[in-house]
């Protein structure tokens, strides 16, 4: 069940009626119920596994607090954090640790391949409980008693498959202080939904199509042209893709009274890399900040352990996406980057570098770095996208040293993407999704009404394209 | 840590299926603001006069235009035919024995489509149902043999038909595909037409300036263009098929189209009958006969030369022949099924089922010929006279 489906959109329909229709003592259950039948609609064998990590990390949170700081306490963390990441190794880097072992032992790659169906959703709720026995460990966060509480902040359906990575204290916060949504959340979650499918259907799918096509045939489409086209259309799928469905877990957690944090903040629009990653995917990038950056010692010790510290954490990003080489280029490539960004003389903190409507130097000089960081960033996408480091090379030697080539991007297509920058930089500047909120009832639905006729115009209707991240 | 939902924390329900009313009430004013939009642009709007010419629609409303001035060109014997791409024939031809049938035959079929589409053409060729002698509808069977795709299913239709939909015919079109799932997309498509242009306004976005001018050449060319139009001169001399085992012996210089549509359209297997075909035939040529109910024009059917070599009848137990029931309907006449068999000659088809230049010539001549005859029979035409007068 994928939420750009009229499946999704039915059973969403179902489980709010029940959910309202509910005595309140009951409504945890229809959500509880909901979210396993959401999951278990694509593989209801992988319940199973969802149970056991929710049950192993409920028991931690319950035995933490029980022992006195000390080794006991460190242990019940650690037996937690082997089995999460146990089962995360096993389902996602298994074959990737088994075949680089076959070829540095001469043998073929898929020697000790094993057919592994990796779980959906599985790198989302591996990182929502890990944060949720680290904080109880910490002390940050009390342990939840009731267990039906706890599956529930674990399987919570809208952000299941694909985040946004909720922390324990926000979820339970609005659990146990739940208020039924007023009509401005009931507003908010509507357009949320609205504006999710169009960037999923109207934006991503579009780009997909060219993008596809680009990466499935790279060696038939020569030249700098289309490489770039390629590149420049992934980016956008990527980011329309995963923003749109953050968009709808949003919207629709909001119909149920449940607020989640943004997870995108406009991020081509950054004046920088380390702009960029506070604006992109932010539930990860502040995960590992909180939970691996800075245990690791962060930016206060000397500055060739920070850039360690930064080059680490961006390695194991990258393979948190995904268990190949690519990934861990890619991740490596932006450690590198932010790396190399903090060693520059003047550097400034992402505040100062945000646009601002002054006639400052510094805003003068915006529009260069944020185009440089644009472009750094899609030299990047081309080690996410491409199917293996040759194909990236590839890719790579074409965008720098090919000869013209054709485009992919039709004009309506950069089109698209100009008309997006435009709205973008007026909600930057403007907050305008704020201002429509406010806005009498008429004007919401004129504006309600523009984007799902810019569903109807520019949506993907027959095809539903998954989502780019339910691979993760 | 208090209970999740707990009574006491919980707002009260009060006002809760106001909220949802509220909530509700934005998202219907919303698509109705998005169907306004849709419709402004796509259904009273300019678009539909901007569509590529090449596509469905597009050459769809450029034959509806092109008899529009035929109509307007041609006196009192005008004779509209129906048909998919197996109506093959020159109305030149047919215009320059005129003198001697006493009636004009024009084309108001068009390749790809069936009885639905004529429907529509139809009605707003001609609002008042009285301006044709007669309406020629060239079917390639009269009974009912049901093939792999079901007509009634067909979504191209949508295509061809997206701009001459109202918003009134909607339920009656939505409702005539057989299966749920293209019920639902035909009326998805027809309520916001946008879902059916999008492909020709994204290519139109891409270049406007090139789409309009085409689109210009296209209006005033395409008269002309059809009316000059000659066939393939090839032919599929040395085809024979060995009907027991469906074995084909292609000409020697066949090309892969040629080989393919003997194989697709002749060649084949027979499959489940269904009856799904008859009753789409019940319906829409149902529907075209009563809209010249107590009309002076007739409707007259007409078997096709069914191909470079026909299929034998015993291949298929065929369980039904709408036509001939239709045709006890007053105004109705089915003409003599052997009429075009003397065309059925591999040195007259240019593939499997499309007859080439020197058939298309015959089969104008012979068709315009038996035409008037049935109208002359049925009192519907005056015989003309030898001089041509």
């Amino acid at each position: 069940m994928v939420f750009n489906t009229i499946g999704f959109f039915e059973f969403l329909a179902v489980v709010l009626a029940l959910f309202y229709t509910s005595p309140l003592r009951l409504r945890r259950y229809v959500l509880l119920f909901a979210s396993y039948y959401f999951y278990g609609s694509w593989n209801a064998k992988f319940i199973v596994l969802l149970l056991t990590l929710t049950v192993i990390d409920y028991t931690a949170g319950i035995w933490i607090p029980r022992f006195a700081p000390g080794p006991k306490r460190k242990a019940v963390l650690i037996l937690s954090l082997v089995a999460n990441l146990g089962f995360l190794g096993f389902f996602k880097y298994y074959n990737f640790l088994a075949s680089n072992l076959a070829v540095l032992a001469g043998k073929p790659d898929n020697a000790f391949y094993l057919n592994i169906v990796l779980p959906l959703g599985i790198s989302f709720h591996t990182f929502q409980s890990i944060s949720y026995v680290v904080d109880v460990y910490r002390g940050e966060q009390e342990p939840v008693r009731d267990p039906i509480d706890y599956a529930l902040y674990i399987c919570f359906f809208p952000q299941l498959v694909a985040g946004p990575i909720v922390r324990a204290r926000n979820f339970f916060h609005d659990l146990f202080h739940w208020t039924a949504p007023a009509v401005d959340d009931l507003s908010r979650g509507i357009f949320m939904i609205g504006l999710g499918l169009v960037k999923k259907m109207a934006f991503a799918d579009q780009f997909a199509k060219v993008a596809n096509s680009y990466f499935g045939h790279v060696a038939e489409r020569q030249g700098w042209l289309p490489a770039w086209s390629g590149a420049l259309a992934f980016g956008l799928q990527i980011y329309f893709d995963f923003a749109g469905y953050t968009d709808i877990a949003i919207g629709v957690a909001k119909l149920f009274g449940f607020h989640f944090p943004p997870n995108f903040r406009r991020p081509y629009l950054a004046a920088s890399i380390t702009d960029f990653w506070r604006r992109w995917h932010i539930s990860l990038s502040s995960w590992l900040r909180d939970y691996l950056y800075i245990p690791l010692g962060g930016n206060r010790g000397s500055q060739l352990a920070t850039y360690r510290n930064l080059m680490l954490t961006m390695l194991l990003g990258g393979l948190w996406h995904g268990a190949s080489w690519n990934f861990m280029i890619w991740g490596g490539y932006h450690g590198a980057l932010l790396s190399v960004e903090r060693s520059l003389p003047g550097r400034q903190k992402a505040d100062d570098i945000s646009p601002r409507p002054s006639w400052s130097a510094q805003s003068l000089s915006y529009p260069f770095r944020a185009l440089l960081t644009f472009l750094l960033v899609l030299v990047g996408w081309v080690f996410f996208r491409a199917a293996n480091l040759t194909e990236s090379v590839a890719v790579l030697r074409q965008m720098f040293h090919g000869h013209k080539g054709l485009p992919l991007l039709e004009p309506w297509h950069m089109g698209l993407a100009l008309g997006s920058l435009a709205v973008a930089l007026f909600e930057e500047k403007l907050d305008w999704f704020e201002r429509l909120m406010d806005a009498p009832v008429l004007v919401r639905a004129a504006a309600l009404g523009c984007m799902l006729f810019c569903l109807v115009v520019f949506g993907v209707i027959d095809t539903a394209i998954p989502f780019v991240y339910f691979q993760f | 840590m208090q209970p999740a939902f707990d009574e006491s924390t919980v707002t009260a329900g009060t006002g809760r299926w106001r909220r949802f009313s509220s909530a509700l009430s934005l998202l219907m004013l919303g698509i109705l603001a998005a169907f306004c939009l849709d419709g402004l642009i796509f259904r009273i709007g300019p678009y539909p006069k901007f569509l590529e010419p090449d596509s469905a629609a597009g050459e769809f409303e450029l034959i509806l235009q092109r008899e529009k001035e035929a109509q307007a060109q041609y006196g009192d014997n005008l004779v509209a035919t129906l048909g998919d791409s197996r109506l093959g024939y020159y109305p030149r031809v047919s215009a320059q024995i005129s003198g001697r049938t006493g009636i004009m035959l024009r084309n108001a079929g068009m390749a790809g489509t069936n009885a639905r589409v004529w429907y529509y053409m139809m009605r707003d060729l001609d609002p008042t149902a009285r301006r044709y002698r007669a309406v020629v509808i060239g079917i390639s069977d009269y009974d009912d043999e049901d093939g792999y795709f079901d007509d009634a299913d067909n979504l191209a239709d949508l295509h061809y038909l997206i701009a001459r939909l109202r918003l009134s015919d909607i339920p009656e079109f939505a409702a005539s595909y057989r299966t749920a799932a293209a019920r639902f997309e035909v009326f998805r498509g027809a309520l916001f037409k946008g879902l059916t242009y999008q492909t020709d306004l994204l290519q139109f976005l891409s270049h406007p300036r090139k789409r309009i001018d085409y689109v210009k050449l296209a209006r005033s060319g395409y008269p002309v263009w059809t009316w000059d139009y000659v066939d393939s001169k090839r032919n599929l001399v040395g085809l024979q098929i060995d009907w027991a085992t469906l074995k084909v012996t292609d000409p020697p210089d066949a090309d892969a189209v040629q080989r393919d549509s003997v194989r697709s359209f002749l060649a084949h297997p027979a499959v489940r009958q269904t009856g799904n075909l008859a009753a789409y035939r019940r319906e829409w040529y149902g529907k075209i006969i009563d809209r010249y109910r107590g009309s002076r024009t007739k409707i007259i059917f007409i078997r096709l030369p069914r191909g470079a070599i026909p299929r034998p009848a015993n291949l298929v137990h065929k369980l039904s022949s709408s036509v001939r029931e239709l045709a006890s309907r007053p105004n109705v006449i089915i003409d003599d099924e052997h009429a075009f068999e003397s065309l059925e000659h591999p040195e007259l088809f240019k593939d499997g089922l499309h007859l080439n230049d020197e058939g298309d010539t015959r089969f104008s001549i012979l068709m315009s010929e038996e035409v008037s005859r049935l109208l002359i029979q049925a009192g519907a035409l005056r015989k003309p006279r030898p001089d041509g007068l």
